[in-house]
């Protein structure tokens, strides 16, 4: 008649997965199978989200770095693409944290970007053609 | 014209300095970074590397691991090009968007070549009796980066 030999080890295999559980999850076969099945499905959906959480981080940090320096978040990434650096998130916020007078000198380029981009937008200062300014009292 | 909300724009005006002697102010910037660099008045250099389509920041002896093969052998020295940033404790030097192949040399040697450790994709779906588990081992890269040098070549 034909006897499972090797069960010790079977279980094993999914017990080892759960040894630093809590509770009778890391003893307990049957505990232990749904819970490292629920691990493993999660460890496997957090890999794709562990990229937007850390986006995001990169995000929180340039943009107070940004903030000590006198300029908001959307200015700064803006105008410094504008000036063709193309440094992503991930470096900024490195350079923040170990490289600030860098980062003090890339604060102070967007800065003078954005300035350049006010006066080109004012343009001349000069009135369009053909149109005449009134003010409207009402009374 | 009268003076309304809208004559004048909602951003503080601002007033750029005057073109000729900002061009001799950056003149002189450069002038004294190319005899910095010439002198070798710099401490540790350290880059921005854009490699394996990533960003690394990188100092010498520094260790790297990327997530793909590299068609190199171990033991080979690899010069990486696309360099966006250099800097030293009084001076960086930053690309638009990358810094000349002149200026900067970055060099690295390749270390190992390893698969990474087996990471385990699972996917259930509860009471369909769907469960799948496949185990994935990517290879993975070592490299160690030797040297960066720059050159006074500024202009």
């Amino acid at each position: 008649r034909s006897r499972l030999t090797d069960r010790f080890w079977r279980v094993q295999e999914v017990l080892k997965y759960a040894r630093h559980f809590r509770g009778r999850k890391n003893r307990c076969y049957k505990l232990a199978v749904r819970s490292v099945r629920r691990a493993f499905v999660k460890s496997t959906k957090a890999r794709r989200q562990k990229k937007r959480f850390l986006r995001a981080l990169w995000i929180t940090r340039i943009e107070a770095a940004s903030l000590e320096h006198g300029l908001k978040y959307p200015a700064f990434i803006s105008n410094l693409l504008k000036s063709q650096v193309e440094l992503n998130r991930k470096m900024l916020a490195d350079l923040a944290i170990y490289e600030p007078k860098t980062f003090k000198s890339l604060a102070a380029l967007a800065q003078r970007r954005r300035q350049e981009g006010f006066l080109a937008a004012l343009g001349d200062g000069k009135e369009p053609e053909g149109i005449f300014s009134r003010i409207v009292h009402h009374y | 014209v009268a003076k309304t909300s809208l004559t004048s724009p909602p951003w503080p005006e601002v007033k750029l300095p005057d073109p000729g002697e900002e061009a001799k102010h950056h003149a002189e910037v450069v002038q004294k970074v190319n005899r910095m660099i010439a002198a070798g008045q710099y401490g540790r250099l350290f880059a921005v590397v854009h490699f394996a389509s990533k960003q690394w920041k990188v100092t010498s002896e520094d260790l790297i691991m990327m997530d793909n093969i590299l068609e190199a052998e171990c033991g080979d020295r690899i010069r990486m090009e696309k360099v966006l940033l250099v800097g030293a404790d009084d001076f960086t030097l930053v690309g638009r968007p990358l810094l000349g192949k002149e200026l900067v040399r970055v060099e690295a040697t390749v270390i190992e070549k390893t698969e990474s450790w087996p990471k385990i994709n699972m996917r259930f779906w509860k009471r369909h009796n769907y469960q799948r588990k496949n185990i994935i081992r990517n290879p993975q890269t070592v490299l160690r980066i030797n040297t960066i040098e720059i050159f006074p070549c500024l202009s």
